[in-house]
């Protein structure tokens, strides 16, 4: 075999390989035993379980064996024997496509799976973004990164189409509302929040703009969009190309520091939100210097700072709630769009695995785009399809567009009596809109009436119980303290306060345990606790409970506006 | 010409984990040869920036419950501490065997010794059988995973007869030297097969801990 034999796109792939070798990959190459553990953890092996090609260490082998014969001396010195092999010609590559682009969806459950850490999905990843860059790729991730280079979105939505359907949407809510200042505000300068949606809102779905907007215009918020640099979504994540990630998300940074705003806010949306919030800094290696979060948390946020009233009471239908691979498995956020589900709805029931441990929607890593694998993707959805089934809910609530696409189809496809819907939607079918709102003031007044209220303040530093107990009692209320779980339970039964604030991480019994005892006491299991906690990571100590979940949840450190809203809304809601 | 024999086969087999010890030591500067990728990113909401996700991703080794893949297969999981226990074993063993031999004429501690690797054989055995019938496993396994499982098995039978020699349950010294043979064999395969999977985890659940714990999406969560 001479180096004329071999295909130009393969030789241009090995020239560009070696940038790609992170110490990370190399170690995801490497280390792989080929013991199989991973195979029952991809949807497409649970699916499809005839076809052995399904499994994701055959998917990684096929950049381990191009890696072992370029750049491991194992795979130099014995090819056949380490399983070491290059493509040779465009067939080669049109195989490598397949496999790439159609057998994974790049959602990470084999990641979790794998005892060594292998990293799969990246390495799929990297195996993607080499086929791309010599345009060997599915018509569909060929069209939409076309359109994300040249028009600067990824579903080729023209400036003037974005602008138009901005205004309508703001000429519909200031009739709906009656109030000029419903309108959407576009490149307004020194927001505070700046909004970045997916274009598929603009085109397909404009609905959860307008709730975005109402919402934004409930709480009082100071926002805007951008007239460019608006799509938070980038397609190179999917295709594997760094240098259009790294730009796109460029195109929202600058636009944003033009604005000069103070928070950037991702719509509900899974690739984008990873690839926005996680992934975007280091494709263009340049260092988050400015503060960015989901859309989830920002309502979640406005609910527990009483910026915007809900009454769950709209939302009765049984709910259940599929985690994005992306905003999942990848960027952590599995706890607010829960709490947050609980708080619009009356009828929320977990599917079965979740959290971590969901299977995809099938739709993630660009499939919806790759119409050439529509059948095989819907056939690696018999799983989903049955864990959705099997929750007996009405809606599923996702935090991503690529999600309510990928579970619309399968609901179609596999007859399920459900509909998909986004947070954004309960909330806004949820929202008590009762006056135009204005940005908020202070309210103390609002919060201060805590007379004839009882609180039992449980936290083992002194410093915190003071600041709590003087916050309570300054407001009328009268306080109980313990620095320990076992007090606390104690006086939760011989005092039987009107509430408890909880600290989760204490010496002995930690806030998890009080909390369970308090649940499960028959004598306690009313009693409205907040979990006031400095330890984020510690919800699992109640999470991890088969409990019904806290009235409240503040993280410290707690302002005393929030800690008295809070306090305020839980007794309100108690009673 | 028996006590020249075992003479050599002591000699080899030091011989052979030195030269491991230099070939892993290569392979562990190649290795930092490759750039670590780092976190431009702010840290996630959830997320942890010290050490904590990465040493709890390196533990997962102790922590079946922490995967569906080992919480669903318990049993594979059983089977495979008892195999890597039976390499520890048989590792402590040959180098032991000339240096400790008061500790494995004991026969307590012979036939727990025996008893594991014999075990642990018997895995091996399962895995090799487990690889030949899967079709999965057969589509993704090369010679090399064949044969370092061979190998492994071969070697920890071979030790079973090594410590009962050691023990004077049976008087045959090939027994020592035979195993003193297989172990430098492995010793010096090991490093360009892919038995040295144990030396690159802690770099890569150090690795995949801490990016995924920057982002806050690592620690157990409620399944
Ligand atoms: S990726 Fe991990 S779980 Fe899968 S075969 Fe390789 S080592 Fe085993
Ligand atoms: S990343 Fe997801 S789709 Fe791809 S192989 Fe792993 S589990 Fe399967």
């Amino acid at each position: 075999m001479t180096k004329k034999d071999v295909s130009w796109k393969v030789q241009k792939m090995m020239e560009l390989l070696p940038p790609k070798l992170s110490r990370q990959v190399v170690l995801s190459l490497v280390s792989c035993v080929h013991c199989g553990m991973c195979n029952e953890a991809c949807h497409y092996v649970k699916s499809i379980p005839d076809d052995p090609k399904m499994t994701p260490s055959y998917k990684a082998d096929q950049l381990r064996k191009i890696f072992k014969a370029n750049h491991d001396w194992t795979g130099r010195v014995a090819p056949k024997w380490v399983g070491a092999k290059t493509p040779i010609t465009e067939e080669d590559l049109e195989e490598l496509k397949d496999i790439a682009f159609g057998t994974c969806t790049n959602c990470r459950r084999c990641t979790y799976n794998c005892p060594m850490g292998v990293d799969t999905a990246t390495v799929n990843r990297v195996m993607r973004g080499l086929l791309t860059r010599v345009g060997v790729m599915p018509e569909g991730v060929w069209a939409v990164s076309k359109d994300s280079w040249e028009i600067g979105n990824q579903m080729g939505v023209l400036m003037e189409d974005y602008q138009e359907t901005l205004e309508w949407i703001s000429e519909e809510l200031v009739d709906e509302l009656g109030d000029e200042k419903a309108a959407i505000p576009i490149d307004k300068k020194n927001a505070n929040i700046v909004y970045t949606v997916n274009p598929r809102e603009v085109k397909y779905d404009p609905r959860t703009i307008t709730n975005a907007a109402m919402i934004f215009y409930a709480a009082g918020e100071d926002w805007t969009m951008p007239s460019f640099g608006w799509d938070q979504t980038n397609f190179g994540l999917f295709s594997g190309d760094d240098v259009m990630g790294g730009n796109i998300y460029k195109h929202l940074e600058e636009k944003f520091k033009e604005l000069s705003g103070n928070l950037l806010v991702i719509s509900e949306c899974g690739h984008g939100y990873r690839s926005t919030r996680c992934e975007g800094p280091n494709w263009s290696a340049t260092p988050q210097d400015f503060r960015m979060e989901s859309s989830v948390t920002t309502m979640l946020r406005y609910i527990k700072e009483g910026k915007i009233k809900v009454d769950k009471t709209k939302n009765t239908e049984k709910v259940t709630f599929h985690d994005s691979c992306n905003n999942a498995r990848s960027c952590g956020l599995y706890e607010e769009p829960r709490e947050l589900l609980e708080l619009v709805t009356t009828d929320f029931q977990e599917m079965y695995p979740n959290r971590q441990e969901n299977y995809c929607c099938t739709g993630g890593g660009g499939a919806m785009s790759m119409a050439e694998y529509t059948p095989r993707r819907l056939k690696s959805g018999k799983i989903k399809a049955e864990q959705l089934a099997a929750t007996g809910a009405k809606i599923v609530v996702t935090s991503c567009h690529n999600c309510v696409d990928g579970l619309g189809d399968l609901i179609k496809h596999y007859k399920l009596d459900m509909e998909v819907k986004q947070l954004v939607d309960l909330v806004a079918e949820a929202l008590v809109m009762e006056k135009p709102a204005e940005v908020p003031e202070e309210k103390p007044a609002e919060a201060a009436t805590l007379a004839g209220y009882k609180i039992l303040v449980v936290d083992d530093e002194p410093d915190m119980r003071t600041f709590l107990s003087t916050v309570f009692e300054d407001n009328g209320a009268s306080v109980i303290e313990a620095a320990d779980g076992e007090q606390a339970l104690t006086l939760a039964k011989s005092e039987k306060p009107s509430l408890v604030t909880l600290d989760l991480s204490m010496p002995g019994k930690d806030g998890g345990e009080v909390y369970a005892s308090i649940r499960q006491d028959p004598q306690l299991a009313k009693l409205p606790v907040c979990i006031v906690t400095g330890r984020p990571e510690l919800r699992k100590l109640i999470y991890d409970r088969d409990v019904p979940r806290p009235e409240g949840y503040l993280d410290k450190p707690v302002s005393e506006k929030d800690i008295l809203v809070n306090a305020r809304k839980i007794l309100d809601l108690s009673e | 010409m028996e006590g020249n024999l075992l003479h050599t086969a002591e000699v080899v087999h030091w011989a052979a984990l030195a030269f491991m010890g230099v070939v892993y030591t290569i392979r562990l500067i190649w290795l930092l040869k490759f750039k670590a990728g780092g976190d431009k990113q702010l840290p996630g909401d959830q997320g942890r920036t010290d050490l904590g996700p990465a040493m709890y991703s390196m533990a997962n080794v102790v922590m079946p419950w922490a995967m569906e893949s080992t919480r669903k297969g318990m049993f594979f999981y059983l089977t495979f501490a008892l195999f890597h226990l039976g390499v520890t074993v048989g590792i402590f063993l040959a180098i032991f065997s000339s240096l400790l031999p008061t500790f494995f004429a004991d026969q307590n501690v012979a036939y727990a010794i025996m008893a594991i690797l014999g075990l642990a054989g018997l895995v091996g055995f399962g895995r090799i059988l487990r690889r030949l019938v899967r079709p999965v496993m057969r589509l993704i396994s090369t010679p090399d995973d064949y044969f370092s499982v061979t190998i492994l098995t071969v070697w920890m039978f071979i030790g079973v007869a090594c410590q009962a020699h050691l023990a004077g349950l049976v008087n045959n010294t090939n027994y020592l030297i035979a195993y003193l043979f297989a172990t430098s064999f492995f010793l010096v395969y090991v490093p360009f097969s892919k038995i040295s999977h144990y030396l690159y985890y802690p770099f890569i659940r150090y690795y995949i801990g801490k990016t995924l714990g920057h982002r806050g999406s690592v620690l157990p969560q409620k399944g």
